[in-house]
């Protein structure tokens, strides 16, 4: 998620049909310059080394729970059939990528990949602080759904709920004060600090001494580590310790669940 | 119909994942953030996946959607949107507006 503002000009964007990385390059209808949708930079053409500023979004959350927290959302809908413009569509029950996600393929071509702190096809919350880059395997919240972690020295807090298939990264600095939190069911969390009750999809206290403040969100992406991992090769991995290595196998059986991206 | 959903559909997992062959060059790229045009690889032409430059929206209510549809959400400003995943398969980027911010979505 970009902005699609820079230098005060506002650009378009479309498809390239062109990869860097294994991955899509965009292209901006006004100088033809190419894009990269993993870090926002332009790599070619007239704009090249300016850099779009990435914005906070949820990357992947169920509708029940999406609709719940923001009632009042708008739904992106499509017309399907040229012959018939009034027919349109806002989901698809078929998963074009359904075969690619499950299986173990990085790609079309025998590429190998060489970074094996996780899995290839490991699904993170890729996030930066101050070019840090850090990765949390969705497979580290199988048991918590919030992780109180500090990323180059700034306490932040990563979210990820198995149900919903929710994520977020928040700061969990507020106003001076250092929050540690714990899961609570579903989305939400208490911090152990206030006592406060927080909704972790829109970072919203909801009950408690701190009821009706915000926790900072910082944009973050689900992304597969062999992308994240040859895009930012320095990045960090959440506890990537002996133990994580090892249970790659169950790793991979997770990531295997239809669900996943 | 059947025919053209495969052909998007293989079309959509080769450009998306399509990998380039000289692993040696891109560790360089990686390392030295370095681009130049010989690292790029085309795989189809320019909006060969078209994307979405005036999107619509309807109301959740409206959406025929399954309370289990993966989804992107976005809301700035007390203003949301959201879009199916699946959908975007298909677009990969909708150029839009939300809460008065101007945003590319990118899938």
């Amino acid at each position: 998620m970009y902005s699609r503002e820079l230098d005060g000009k506002a650009y378009t964007f479309g498809v390239s049909g062109k990869l860097l990385h294994d991955a899509l390059l965009m292209y901006d209808h006004q100088t033809r310059t190419l894009w990269s949708h993993i870090t926002g930079e332009a790599v070619t053409g007239q704009l090249r080394g300016k850099q779009l500023t990435m914005l906070t979004s949820m990357p992947q959350i169920a509708w029940k729970e999406w609709r719940l927290n923001y009632p009042n959302t708008k739904v992106l809908s499509v017309q399907f059939d040229p012959r018939h413009p009034e027919r349109r569509i806002e989901d698809r029950r078929f998963d074009s990528y359904a075969n690619y996600r499950a299986g173990p393929d990085t790609g079309i071509s025998s590429t190998q990949y060489t970074d094996n702190r996780l899995p290839n096809k490991a699904i993170v919350i890729g996030v930066q602080v101050n070019f840090r880059y850090c990765a949390y395997p969705l497979a580290a919240f199988e048991k918590k759904s919030v992780i109180n972690d500090a990323i180059d020295g700034v306490p932040v807090l990563a979210f990820h709920d198995n149900v919903s298939g929710a994520t977020a990264v928040f700061m969990r600095t507020l106003e001076g004060t250092i929050l540690a939190f714990e899961p609570r069911s579903g989305h939400f969390a208490k911090d152990t600090t206030t006592g406060t009750r927080w909704n972790m999809i829109t970072g919203e206290a909801t009950e408690g001494k701190l009821k009706g403040k915000s926790l900072e969100q910082l944009p973050a992406m689900n992304i597969y580590w062999f992308a994240w991992g040859r895009y930012h090769p320095e990045t960090t991995v959440y506890k990537c310790t002996a133990q994580m290595v090892k249970s790659s196998e169950s790793l991979n059986g997770f990531m295997n669940s239809p669900e996943m991206i | 119909m059947v025919r053209q959903s495969i052909i998007l559909s293989a079309t959509v997992i080769f450009v998306l994942f399509c990998n380039v062959s000289d692993l040696g060059k891109i560790g360089a790229i990686a390392a030295d953030k370095e681009y130049s045009q010989n690292h790029i690889y085309t795989v189809l032409p320019f909006d060969a996946i078209p994307a979405i430059k005036n999107p619509q929206f309807v109301s959740a209510s409206e959406a025929k959607l399954h309370d289990d549809s993966p989804m992107i959400g976005v809301s700035f400003n007390g203003e949301s949107h959201a879009y199916s995943i699946y959908l975007l398969n298909g677009h990969e980027i909708v150029n839009d507006v939300v809460g008065n911010v101007k945003i590319a979505t990118t899938w």
